[in-house]
């Protein structure tokens, strides 16, 4: 899958979860920048990207995501 | 030996010389001794927990690094935390079981009865388990490499400043800096023993004053009306933040004085606007710890359930949390209070977003008041199960607080004094909360508002505080 192409189905994830049709991403984006994005939410986020995507992560994998950018490393990885 | 006791006034200058003394490569060696002396003073025999505990983590962190398979790392994993886990069991829950059975074989007559044994509870042991069980996961999950050490890792596990009730410190943070070079300088010197001051007005000006009227009120349920035990339980978070949030800065700041940075336990915890930012406020090592290692790979091993696997987790997480403090039903039934104030946070989230945004109360005073308001009673209601101590008084409470009427009881120099003590604390904290950058009192620029402040603060303490009160509440978990 295109870079774009994820990066698109990840903002309308983002949009969903947050609850917020304004919101756009970049990669140096964290948790820190977005309103509600908190430990509950962040986990609700990673199983809506599990099904969007069709992939599947480890939790050592979700400990080394600090940033967007690193999320979007991830699902390359694992969709391609 | 307590923070609040002369020999730890004793204690500490002494420590800080011998550090001072020694050649700074062996300056970790003095912290490990000094840690080890203060701790084997409270009970000589605990060392042995502590020493069984560091070398049974120094093996297995070590073994788990070697090993090659994920799966056998894991297996070393689980084996070092049922290990360490085990002496906690048996203290804190060994009474709660052994009293649980002889209440069954009494109840069908079949009670043996034999002398009755007690252990005396290892001051401390919740928080070390607790640090130790943390650091054999990073090693596991490859936050960190297993130290090789053993010294560095008992310093790390017997750290005198933390040992008896936290912060409840991550060896990724603790670990680089013992080894560092360790240094006395004139700036941690002093923020050090800002944090230490601010610590002890805490404790002893808010905290134990406090005490006094709380524990005549709690202690004598049956004589006093409802609204008497209405402010004895407004007030008593109020008691519980000035003494573990006093004896978390006596801890931060001193282990700042010997150049070490401790995480924060607390931030302005009654300015939160709900129970979830609560929560991120209030004694926020032991949260941190339990949503890395307890409430994450809950929710991750939930997360197909969606919001209801959010909602399973944090129940299971908070329930531990309370059964972590006390093997009690009040313990849990506070467990389960935090746990369904926040699923309900979590629910209604989105909904409570969009109301915000539709009416613009981001800004509102009125609603970031009552936000604060209602928060703060939640948290005061769960509490009472606590101070209670058993569920039938928990009950009586709410019922007297709703039925009964009557003249308050005032007992007018400890709530003067009590009040005096909590309002300087809270225009303190309120000055922090919303306006961090003025009218600044410890971090002033002038050095005459500095010193005026700290003799303030000293003053305040030699004048109102309670010089020889109690222990700390959170030793006895």
């Amino acid at each position: 899958m295109e870079l774009t192409a994820i990066t698109d189905n990840l903002t309308n994830v983002f949009q969903k979860t947050f609850d917020d049709t304004e919101l756009t991403l970049s990669d140096d984006l964290t948790a820190g920048d977005v309103d509600n994005w908190d430990s509950l939410t962040h986990m609700v986020l990673i199983g809506e990207i599990e099904k969007e995507f069709n992939i599947k992560f480890k939790l050592k994998e979700l400990n080394k995501m600090n940033t967007v950018g690193d999320l979007i490393g991830m699902i390359k990885s694992k969709v391609s | 030996m307590v923070f609040t006791s002369l020999n730890f006034l004793i204690f500490f200058p002494a420590v800080i010389l011998l550090f001072y003394l020694t050649p700074s490569r062996f300056r970790w060696l003095t912290l490990l001794i000094s840690s080890y002396f203060f701790y084997l003073n409270i009970e000589p025999v605990f060392g042995i927990l502590t020493a069984a505990i560091t070398i049974s983590t120094y093996i297995f962190t070590r073994l788990i690094d070697r090993a090659e398979k994920d799966s056998k790392k894991s297996v070393l994993m689980y084996i070092n935390v049922i290990i360490i886990l085990l002496p906690l069991f048996f203290f804190k829950y060994f009474s709660a079981l052994n009293d649980g059975v002889f209440t069954i074989l009494e109840a069908y007559n079949i009670r043996w009865a034999l002398p009755k044994i007690t252990f005396l509870l290892p001051v401390g042991i919740s928080y070390y388990t607790f640090m130790a069980i943390g650091y054999t996961v990073d090693v596991y999950n490859e936050e960190m490499k297993a130290e090789k050490n053993i010294g560095i890792v008992a310093l790390f596990i017997s750290f005198f400043p933390l040992i008896l009730s936290g912060p409840i410190e991550r060896a990724t943070n603790m670990i680089p800096q013992f080894k560092s070079e360790l240094k006395l300088n004139p700036s941690n010197f002093k923020t050090g023993l800002q944090l230490i001051l601010w610590g002890y007005f805490m404790k002893l000006v808010v905290a134990d004053r406090l005490a006094i009227y709380i524990d005549v009120v709690y202690g004598n349920l049956e004589y006093h009306n409802g609204n008497s035990i209405l402010l004895a339980s407004i007030l008593y978070p109020i008691q519980i933040y000035g003494d573990l949030g006093g004896y978390s800065l006596i801890a931060i700041g001193v282990s700042k004085v010997l150049g070490l940075n401790v995480m924060p336990n607390f931030e302005r915890p009654f300015f939160a606007t709900s129970m979830a930012v609560f929560w991120r406020r209030w004694h926020i090592s032991l949260i941190k710890w339990l949503t890395d290692y307890v409430y994450t790979p809950l929710a991750f091993t939930y997360r197909k359930y969606g919001i209801w696997g959010i909602v399973l987790a944090l129940m299971i997480t908070f329930v531990l949390s309370g059964i972590w403090h006390a093997a009690t039903l009040s313990f849990l039934v506070w467990g389960f209070l935090q746990g369904i104030f926040l699923s309900i946070e979590a629910l209604l989230n989105k909904r409570r977003s969009r109301f915000v945004k539709k009416y613009k109360l981001m800004t509102s005073t009125i609603y970031i008041f009552l936000s604060i308001f209602f928060t703060y009673i939640l948290f005061a209601v769960s509490e009472v199960f606590i101070r209670a101590e058993t569920i039938e008084d928990a009950i009586l409470v709410f019922k007297k607080i709703a039925f009964e009427r009557g003249v308050i009881f005032l007992d007018l120099t400890t709530l003067a004094y009590g009040f005096i003590g909590s309002i300087i604390l809270f225009m303190s904290e309120f000055r922090e909360e919303y306006f961090p950058k003025k009218l600044l009192f410890f971090k002033n620029g002038n050095v005459l508002v500095r010193f005026a402040s700290y003799l303030f603060v000293s003053l305040l303490i030699l004048w109102i505080g309670i010089l020889n009160g109690g222990q700390f509440i959170y030793f006895k978990f």
